[in-house]
């Protein structure tokens, strides 16, 4: 009797803590329907992965859960651990050439495919723990950098144009059937919905563990942590290898969806991306992660769409203004405010009680 | 004697690193000696691969050191570095080629720049002012409105003569050439689109007061209640003095616009060469005030935001390139004085090049080019010692490097650290814009030339020590001529065991290997060549 009353306990707790993100995924949930409903199309059609703007913006929403699932590992290695690492973009660039090269000159099936992007992002991630021990700091970042460097340039050489397509990108990767996101798009969303949230409660778990603590007390100050007996180098590589392990497995989504992988994907350009959406978000916080992935597609989308080729110096324009103004993100600055609004909110409350605040 | 073995003891693994550095170009430069392909003892190969290494090192050279003492002073890590680089090649081919077009866009640059010369004058008033509190916090914004709306309606209107995007990208290479043989058709000077040009000057002035304005507003509504103010001090005249002298030399030039073009057309171009440096370094010494500034000084204290910002800087000078000069590939040729090629040339001796102006000179029976392989490390060994005689001899680069060591306690001293700080932006800046001019006529120029360089740059900064002047004249020594001896070997190939054919890695490879050679180097020392030991 009392082990279901606990329980329930735990799942009520469970519910009042996470009340906006259960919120956000029964929103995105019922997304597909509501705007189909908006644009006249209806449900049968929908089903059937016609094409309309459901269909359009569910493309663009699972775009921005594989950024989402990309900005939270380095939200991991960076924002929790404070591993600076420039070189970030190569487990998601691993990833998709994985993925593509396999599916394309290969024929692979998924499931090996997937043993195989989790085996490389294991792999990765122990070469980058090569130097983890004796540099720290700027010089780990600029490591990170040659090395993510290396593989760029390599993955765009000659020697590798039959399996990578060089400049131009891969192309002509058959996705699996069941996958295909022109037929099956509905079906896509749904998945990497499924995804991106799993991605989140697991990192949730992991970050209120106490390894995860440890990880804080790294960043922090790693040589107190050094002194209470943790050997920090097991912790940043665990955060490293589980980082790279969900950055390999984003970038595998990556592969999957787009028709074209682009050598972009893998550039340092692309680590930076992962490194603004955390900053919209906010350092250090999960779901900052989330919305600044979701902040900075629709803004870039967006910027592109009206204004063309200027897009790039407005985009820098609102980055170097976030910066100054919103420094500590979108969520960090809305928890840092929150105790003030909670407190104008329960003056409000005792004003319309007819109450005298104490 | 003894000195050098205490030093060697103290120092061991990186006298050891710095001769194994050593084999390995020797093992190097032999290869290249014993070239089976060509057949016979060639050493004009080594010596010209060394050349071109020195080359790339000077020009690595002159952005990283900026960069280093930028970092080591500051703790601002400027990725807008690579894109000052690249907006100093621009400026400079500009004033090189087209000293026209730089004439002409002087004028609302000066007149702009001259209302924020004004800033200290404002901040004092300000604060004698003593606005309530509301009025301090919207006015700027006012202000910011106001300026941006007066410089939208007057600066497109302002005639800058043939600034002809278009007809560059027909061909850019042709177009270039056609300046080089002084066949360049030169039209006419355009007038004001649709206003007078009272009105118009009157306009771009006024919005450059207003933003001065804006900025001092930003500035002291950013300004802790407990910071000094400039209460007190004597009336700052001298900032008035230099916003009017300014603001009359904008007007003077805008006045005699056409006589002083002709004058810089009729000019030899290893003068007009010597004016764009110069005017390249001043462009980019002005970026660097400017940022650091308005942007970087609210920041010191959170370095991650400074990169991010740095990173905004960068996307915005790229994409203000690529409108303003398009997106085609510019080639630059050479001053006059490195391209001489009719009777005495190649040249058979130093006192022959001063002679003739060769554009190449022969040295053990090969051709080397003047300017890109001795004239380039030459300039870089020059600025190496200059730099190095400013931050040893003088009053700044003591606080410099004090500021180094530990930037706190020079504050606590009582010196003025943020001016300081200005200034070594100011210079880092100006020596990268002044390797973007000297080296645009070998490397020549595209959007994406500071993408390449950066990178080179952090990796020479890594091998050197990231905060260390000599590592970073070191470093960018090493990958300079690393690079240039694996480019060498990509053109005859490398015999590597187990395969059937010789290895040629094509060129965009070749930056991988100086990326081994600095993972290598850090596992041995992970502070670099040169770094400091924490």
């Amino acid at each position: 009797m009392e082990n279901t009353i606990t329980e329930q306990n735990g799942i009520s707790l469970f519910f009042k803590n996470n009340l906006g993100i259960l919120i956000t995924i029964l929103c995105l949930i019922l997304m597909p329907f509501v705007i189909s409903l908006i644009d006249g199309q209806s449900i049968p059609s929908l089903l059937a992965n016609e094409s309309g703007q459901s269909k359009f913006y569910q493309g663009l929403a699972i775009e921005i859960f594989i950024l989402a699932v990309f900005a939270l590992s380095y939200d991991l290695l960076f924002g929790f651990t404070g591993l600076l690492s420039f070189g970030h973009a190569m487990f998601f660039g691993v990833g998709a050439y994985l993925t593509g090269i396999m599916l394309k000159s290969f024929g692979w099936t998924l499931l090996p495919i997937l043993a195989l992007l989790v085996l490389a992002g294991i792999l990765m991630a122990l070469i980058f723990s090569i130097v983890l021990p004796r540099v720290k700091g700027i010089t780990f970042a600029l490591v990170t950098l040659g090395i993510a460097q290396v593989f760029y340039i390599v993955i765009q050489s000659r020697e590798m144009a039959d399996y990578a397509g060089a400049e131009i990108g891969l192309q002509g990767v058959t996705p699996p059937e069941f996958l295909n996101p022109i037929e099956h798009r509905l079906r896509f969303y749904y998945i990497g919905l499924v995804i991106l949230f799993a991605v989140y409660f697991l990192y949730k778990r992991f970050v209120d563990s106490p390894t995860g603590h440890v990880c804080v007390a790294i960043r922090e100050n790693e040589d107190r942590a050094t002194m209470l007996g943790y050997n920090t180098f097991y912790f940043k590589l665990a955060a490293l290898t589980i980082s790279g392990i969900t950055a390999t497995l984003a970038g595998g989504i990556h592969g999957i969806y787009n028709p074209i992988i682009r050598p972009a994907i893998a550039s340092s350009h692309f680590t930076i991306a992962a490194l603004l959406m955390i900053l919209i978000g906010g350092i250090g916080t999960l779901s900052g992660a989330l919305i600044g992935a979701a902040v900075f597609k629709l803004l870039s989308f967006f910027l592109e769409k009206w204004f063309g080729g200027a897009s790039q110096v407005l985009i820098g324009l609102v980055y170097i203004l976030l910066v100054l103004f919103l420094p500590y993100g979108i969520v960090g600055t809305i928890r840092a405010r929150s105790f003030r609004w909670k407190q104008g909110w329960q003056r409000w409350m005792k004003i319309l009680r007819f109450k005298q605040p104490s | 004697m003894k000195p050098l073995l205490g030093s060697f003891r103290k120092n061991r693994t990186l006298w050891i690193t710095l001769c194994a550095l050593i084999i390995i170009f020797t093992l190097g430069a032999r290869g290249l000696v014993d070239n089976e392909a060509v057949g016979g003892e060639r050493y004009q190969d080594v010596v010209i691969t060394i050349l071109r290494g020195f080359s790339t090192g000077s020009i690595i050279f002159l952005v990283a050191s900026g960069f280093s003492i930028i970092f080591g002073l500051m703790n601002v890590l400027n990725m807008a570095h690579g894109a000052l680089f690249m907006i100093g090649a621009y400026v400079g081919w500009t004033v090189f080629v087209r000293p026209d077009t730089a004439v002409d866009a002087l004028v609302p640059i000066l007149l702009l720049a001259g209302g924020f010369f004004l800033i200290p004058l404002w901040d004092r008033l300000l604060n004698k002012l003593k606005m309530p509190s509301w009025l301090m916090k919207t006015w700027p914004w006012l202000g910011l409105i106001l300026a941006s709306v007066v410089l939208i309606f007057t600066l497109p209107k302002y005639p800058i003569t043939s600034w002809d995007v278009g007809s560059y990208q027909i061909s850019p290479t042709n177009y270039a050439f056609a300046a080089s043989q002084g066949q360049l058709v030169t039209p006419e000077p355009k007038q004001f689109l649709g206003i007078s040009p009272l009105l118009g000057l009157g306009g771009i002035l006024l919005g450059g007061l207003l933003a001065g304005i804006t900025v001092a507003g930003f500035v002291i509504s950013r300004r802790p209640a407990t910071a000094g103010t400039s209460e007190g001090k004597a009336f700052p005249w001298e900032t008035l003095s230099l916003f009017l002298a300014i603001a009359i030399l904008g007007l003077v030039i805008h006045y005699y616009n056409t006589p002083i073009s002709n004058f810089l057309l009729g000019l030899d171009s290893t003068l007009l060469f010597i004016l764009a440096i110069l005017v390249a370094v001043g462009t980019g010494a002005l970026i660097g005030i400017l940022v650091e500034t308005t942007m970087i000084r609210p920041l010191y204290e959170t370095h991650i935001y400074v990169l991010m910002l740095t990173l905004g800087v960068q996307s915005i000078i790229i994409e203000i390139v690529r409108s303003a000069w398009g997106s085609p590939e510019f080639t630059m040729h050479r001053p006059s004085i490195f391209a001489g090629t009719g009777e005495g040339c190649p040249a058979e001796s130093l006192g022959a090049i001063l002679k003739n102006n060769c554009s190449t000179i022969r040295v053990l029976g090969g051709r080397v080019r003047t300017y890109n392989e001795l004239f380039i490390p030459l300039l870089g060994i020059v600025v190496l010692v200059a730099v190095w005689l400013l931050l040893q001899r003088t009053r700044l680069g003591m606080i410099v490097r004090a500021g180094v060591q530990d930037s706190e306690m020079v504050e606590a001293l009582g010196i003025n650290v943020q001016k300081i700080f200005t200034t070594v932006f100011a210079l880092g800046v100006g020596l990268a814009a002044m390797g973007g001019v000297i080296g645009a006529p070998s490397t020549g120029l595209t959007t994406t030339l500071g993408d390449s360089l950066l990178i080179n740059m952090l990796v020479a900064l890594a091998i050197g020590g990231l905060t260390s002047y000599p590592g970073s004249a070191a470093g960018a020594l090493i990958v300079g001529l690393l690079q240039q001896f694996v480019i060498k070997y990509g053109q005859i190939g490398i015999n590597i065991p187990f395969m059937e054919e010789p290895f040629k890695p094509t060129p965009p490879l070749v930056p991988a290997l100086t990326v081994f050679l600095m993972v290598i180097i850090l596992l041995v020392m992970p502070q670099g060549l040169f770094g400091r030991k924490e």
